[in-house]
């Protein structure tokens, strides 16, 4: 499903992030970054709260709102419980708590939209955060293990990103949304994401194409969400096989938030929801607002499993959502 | 000489380990266990101790010597007490492992956070 909007603004955006983001390639771009990964608090869990409230804080102070004027928080992460986001956005305007895995960014920015182009709210943030050790952790192993990882694997990047979207005219608006579907190609490998999500992200930007006629030469810029560098190349050659698409202005956010030389540490690339988020939010948001790029198709992939299930010998589903975002002339 | 083929032998089985888990699905716990069943088996038929007669130290080091050490308990027991000393055995020669495991653990929770 495609639903297009006349009337929704991006306003303002914030990231913090934690010490592997800062030293790669977007590092200046993020508003606070923390040299450890328990950004000052007694646990992992507690530092991704505390990581929640200071992009938060950040966006309101950047906006010169105040906790009154948000109409509504929309947000997502990968604890459990998706308790990051409704302990660190406590007391700041109405709640939606969402959980689309890592195509949380969007999925939160496609609802925001919704209600705004409704007429409903006024104002709205997307708020999204993700932190390496929580969500090995919860998805793969305790943190004291120290499991070695293969090179297919993926980083979940550390860190809380939010985005101020309002019927407020900006330069930057939200186009159209194509929502994801639930796909299966029996994957069931939790060290290899990119393999997991690329389906849906081929699945997502075929059928946005085909709703609003275009072709992908419309776009300046198109870019998945947390695939990794096997993940990109999934997508790429399957574009050009199945339905002969060249793919020239294409990217993957999980790609670029690291140097995938020197951070040898990160394997095929970045992940998680925030991954996203900070790659749009920070970079891509800049070069929007200097009209460096004009029309960007974002496409959030999320992997959809629990670890419980996945020791029942069930496969590993994606989904992946899609925003497309307009520089106002 | 022991020296070097204790070296050569311990690699060699980190060695196996890390082909498995670059090439197959297998995760460092399916590793783990498998590596406990190998050692336990080449014990059974007495070869893991002429291993060690060899290699030395390099051999009781990787997680393979605590399947040796689970037969040679159940084993040495099961000649006292019969069938039920099987039982009774197996963790007599890996109780040490076990509970320093769990002693030194506690401790070092005390001292150290976890890390990235």
């Amino acid at each position: 499903m495609t639903i297009y909007y006349k009337n929704v603004y991006l306003n303002n955006t914030s990231c913090v992030t934690g010490p592997y983001e800062k030293k790669g390639p977007l590092g200046k771009y993020f508003d606070k970054s923390y040299k450890d990964l328990y950004c000052g608090e007694k646990s992992f869990e507690k530092g991704e709260i505390r990581l929640v409230k200071d992009s938060l804080n950040i966006l309101l102070k950047k906006s010169n709102l105040s906790k009154e004027n948000i109409d509504l928080i929309v947000g997502g992460d990968l604890l459990n419980q998706i308790t990051a986001s409704t302990y660190g956005s406590l007391g700041i305007g109405d709640f939606i708590g969402v959980y689309g895995a890592c195509s949380s960014s969007v999925l939160s920015m496609i609802i925001i939209s919704n209600f705004i182009e409704g007429g409903f709210i006024n104002n709205g943030i997307s708020l999204v955060s993700s932190h390496n050790m929580t969500s090995e952790k919860q998805f793969r192993y305790p943190t004291e293990y120290g499991a070695p990882r293969p090179s297919s694997s993926t980083f979940t990047a550390t860190g809380s990103g939010c985005l101020l979207l309002s019927n407020n005219k900006s330069n930057i608006r939200v186009e159209s949304s194509t929502l994801g579907r639930i796909i299966d190609l029996e994957e069931n490998d939790p060290n290899d994401m990119g393999r997991v999500m690329a389906p849906s992200a081929i699945d997502t930007l075929k059928r946005h194409l085909d709703d609003t006629n275009r072709s992908v030469d419309y776009y300046d810029l198109i870019l998945t969400g947390d695939l990794g560098k096997y993940g990109l190349e999934i997508v790429k050659d399957y574009m050009k096989e199945e339905y002969d698409i060249t793919l020239n202005n294409y990217n993957d956010c999980g790609v670029m938030l690291y140097d995938l030389e020197k951070q040898r540490d990160v394997h095929a690339g970045g992940s998680g929801p925030v991954c996203s988020a900070l790659v749009i939010y920070s970079y891509i948001y800049e070069l929007m607002k200097k009209k460096k790029l004009k029309r960007v198709l974002f496409l959030a992939t999320g992997a959809l499993f629990s670890p419980l299930l996945l020791y029942q010998k069930e496969n590993i589903n994606s989904i992946c959502h899609a925003i497309s975002l307009e520089v106002v002339e | 000489m022991i020296f070097l083929y204790s070296f050569l032998f311990c690699g060699f089985i980190c060695l196996i380990g890390q082909i498995i888990l670059d090439n197959t699905k297998l995760t460092p716990g399916h590793i783990t266990s498998m590596f406990v069943v190998i050692g336990a088996f080449l014990d059974t038929f007495n070869i893991y101790d002429s291993i060690v007669k060899i290699v030395g130290g390099g051999a009781l080091l990787p997680i393979t010597s605590f399947g040796h050490s689970l037969i040679h308990g159940a084993l040495s027991n099961a000649h006292e007490n019969g069938i039920i000393g099987l039982f009774m055995g197996m963790f007599d020669k890996t109780a040490t492992g076990i509970v320093a495991v769990i002693v030194f653990s506690f401790f070092f929770t005390l001292i150290f956070k976890p890390r990235d």
